[in-house]
C-alpha cells in the first residue's frame, strides 16, 4: 500500500469539502494511517461472509 | 443526607405505592442532594427542578386517589443529554446543540414517563458520545465520586449518568452505548448497567453516534433495578425500524437467584489475559462465586477477536462522520478538540473499508453465537483498568504502557459490533478503593438470563451496596 502523506490527505480532504490546516492534517495522519493499516492487514475473510448491514423492504 | 437517596428504585416504588413515602419527598431529597453535591460532580447539564416537583405532586395525587400506578410510579430518573425531550434543551454534551429544544420525546423517554418515572434532569456526557473517558470541555468533566481528592474520569460516554447514580443524586439513569458507553462508566463508577441486544430498545429520538452500533439502556445501583427500568423501555417501536417484534421477557420474574446448571464461558485470551492483575483476580473470584452456586465453567476463546478494533474503526468512524459532516464544514471550531479530530478521521475511511468492517462484524457475531450455542453466558472484565486521572493518556497493564482510551473500550466494543446483550456489575475494588466491573454477555434477546446472572451474583456479594465515602 502506498504510504500516506499530508499532501495526499489534503487532496482527499479537499475533495470532500474539508479545508484543514497543515497542523490539523499532520495530527490526523497517524490516526488515518493506523486505521487504514489495521484494515489492510486483514486478508483472510472467508469469501462467503456477507456484510452485517441488511436491506429489508418489509 | 436523606437515606431515600440510597434507596433502590424497586424499594422506592414499593414505598410510594404503599404510601410510606411521598414522591414529592423523594424528588425533594434528590434535588437537595443535587444542589449540595453537583457543583463539584458536574453530572447534570440541566436540572428540571420545577417540572420534577410538579410531576411528583401529580404522582402523589394519583396514589392518594387510588389510581393505577405504573411500574416506576414516582421514581426519579436522569437522562443522558442525548435523549430528545419535548420542550427541554437536548445538548448532546455539545456547544453546537447548546440551545436546541426538541419538539418531541425520544420513545424511551415517553415510555419511562408513561411508566410513572419522574425526570430529574439531563445528564452530562462526552461530547456527542464520542469518547470513553466521559470528558466534556463545554459543561465540565464529571468527577468520579469514588475519589474525592483526585479528579478521575467516570468513564464514558455516559459519564454524568455514572457520576449521578454512584453519588446518590439519581437512583437510575439512561445511558447509551456505542463502544461501551453504558458498561464503561458502570465499571468505573461501581454501578450495574446493561446494553440490551441491538433492536431490543428503540433508538428513536436519541442523537446518534453510529446508527448500526448505538444501543440504549439503563444504569442503576443493582441488576434488579436495571430489570425494573428496562422492562417498560423494551419492545418494538414503529419509529425505529431496527427494533424487533420479538416479545419482551418478564425481567423481574427472571430474577430467581438460581445458578444451578448455568453454563458459563470465561473469555480468557484477549479479555482476561489482557486485563490488569486486580481486574483479572476480581473476575476469577466472581466466576468462582458463580461456580459455588452450581454453575459450570469453561474457558472460551474467540478466534477473530483481534479484528474487533479494526472492524469498529471501519464502521463507527464513517457513520459518525456522516452524521456530523455538515457541522464539521461550517462549525468545526465549536467542537472540543478531541472529538473534532476523532470525527474528521471518518472522512478518510473508504466505502470498501466500511463494507470490510461490516463483513468482519459477521465473522465476530458468528463466533459469539457459536460460543453461546453451548453456553448460557460469557464472562469477561468490563474494562482492563480502573478509573484514571483526568488528563492521563497512558496506563500500565503488566509491563506494557497503553493508551487509556483504547484500553477502556477494548473489552466492550466487540459486543457493539455483534449486538449481543452485555451487562456490567461491580465485582470488587482496587487497593486504591476504585471499582471494577464484571461483564456478562448473553444470547441475542436473552437479557433475562444476563440479568438473572447479574442479580444472582449480587445476592452473593455486597460490592454493589457500597457507597463512595465522600458522598455517603
Amino acid at each position: 500500500m502506498e504510504k500516506l502523506t499530508v499532501d495526499a490527505l489534503r487532496t482527499q480532504a479537499k475533495a470532500q469539502g474539508l479545508e484543514l490546516s497543515d497542523a490539523e492534517l499532520a495530527a490526523l495522519l497517524p490516526l488515518v494511517e493506523a486505521g487504514r493499516n489495521g484494515l489492510a492487514a486483514i486478508r483472510d475473510i472467508p469469501p462467503e461472509t456477507e456484510p452485517a448491514s441488511q436491506f429489508r423492504i418489509f | 443526607m436523606s437515606e431515600l437517596c440510597w434507596t433502590s428504585m424497586t424499594e422506592l416504588r414499593r414505598m410510594i405505592a404503599t404510601k410510606k413515602v411521598s414522591p414529592v419527598e423523594v424528588v425533594r431529597a434528590h434535588l437537595d442532594r443535587i444542589a449540595a453535591l453537583d457543583g463539584k460532580l458536574k453530572s447534570y447539564i440541566t436540572v428540571l427542578a420545577d417540572a420534577a416537583l410538579a410531576a411528583a405532586r401529580a404522582a402523589e395525587a394519583a396514589v392518594t386517589s387510588g389510581g393505577t400506578l405504573g411500574p416506576l410510579h414516582g421514581v426519579p430518573v436522569g437522562l443522558k443529554d442525548l435523549y430528545c425531550t419535548k420542550g427541554v434543551r437536548t445538548t448532546g454534551g455539545s456547544k453546537i446543540l447548546a440551545d436546541w429544544v426538541p419538539e418531541e420525546d425520544a420513545t424511551v423517554v415517553a415510555r419511562l414517563v408513561g411508566a410513572g418515572a419522574i425526570v430529574l434532569g439531563k445528564l452530562n456526557m462526552h461530547e456527542f458520545a464520542y469518547g470513553p473517558e466521559g470528558l466534556n470541555p463545554h459543561y465540565g468533566t464529571p468527577w468520579n465520586p469514588w475519589d474525592a481528592k483526585t479528579h478521575r474520569v467516570c468513564g464514558g460516554s455516559s459519564s454524568g449518568s455514572g457520576a449521578s447514580v454512584a453519588a446518590g443524586i439519581c437512583p437510575g439513569a439512561l445511558g447509551s452505548d456505542t463502544g461501551g458507553s453504558i458498561r464503561i462508566p458502570a465499571s468505573l463508577c461501581g454501578l450495574s448497567g446493561i446494553k440490551p441486544t441491538y433492536g431490543r430498545v428503540s433508538r428513536a429520538g436519541v442523537l446518534p453516534l453510529a446508527w448500526s452500533m448505538d444501543h440504549v439502556g439503563p444504569m442503576c445501583r443493582s441488576a434488579a433495578d436495571c430489570a425494573l427500568m428496562l422492562a417498560p423501555m423494551a419492545g418494538y417501536d414503529p419509529r425505529d425500524p431496527t427494533t424487533s417484534v420479538l416479545p419482551v421477557a418478564d425481567y423481574a420474574a427472571a430474577l430467581t437467584g438460581q445458578l444451578k446448571g448455568l453454563r458459563v464461558g470465561i473469555l480468557r485470551s484477549f479479555f482476561l489475559e489482557g486485563a490488569g492483575p486486580a481486574q483479572r483476580a476480581a473476575v476469577e473470584a466472581a466466576a468462582k462465586a458463580l461456580a459455588g452456586q452450581g454453575a459450570s465453567m469453561e474457558d472460551v476463546d474467540l478466534k477473530s477477536i483481534n479484528l474487533a478494533p479494526a472492524a469498529s474503526h471501519a464502521v463507527l468512524a464513517p457513520e459518525a462522520y456522516a452524521y456530523h459532516e455538515a457541522w464539521l464544514k461550517t462549525r468545526a471550531s465549536e467542537y472540543g478538540a478531541d472529538v473534532r479530530e476523532r470525527l474528521r478521521v471518518g472522512a478518510f475511511v473508504t466505502g470498501a473499508e466500511y463494507v470490510k468492517g461490516q463483513r468482519l462484524r459477521t465473522l465476530l457475531k458468528n463466533e459469539v453465537d457459536a460460543a453461546l450455542a453451548k453456553l448460557d453466558v460469557l464472562l469477561a472484565p468490563t474494562t482492563p483498568i480502573e478509573a484514571t486521572a483526568v488528563g492521563q493518556d497512558e496506563v500500565r497493564i503488566g509491563d506494557q504502557s497503553l493508551p487509556v482510551r483504547a484500553s477502556l473500550i477494548r473489552f466492550t466494543r466487540p459486543f457493539n459490533l455483534t449486538g449481543h446483550p452485555a451487562a456490567s456489575v461491580p465485582c470488587g475494588f482496587t487497593a486504591e478503593g476504585l471499582p471494577m466491573g464484571l461483564q456478562i454477555i448473553g444470547r441475542p434477546f436473552d437479557e433475562a438470563t444476563v440479568l438473572r446472572v447479574a442479580d444472582a451474583y449480587q445476592r452473593l456479594t455486597d460490592w454493589h451496596t457500597r457507597r463512595p465515602a465522600a458522598t455517603a
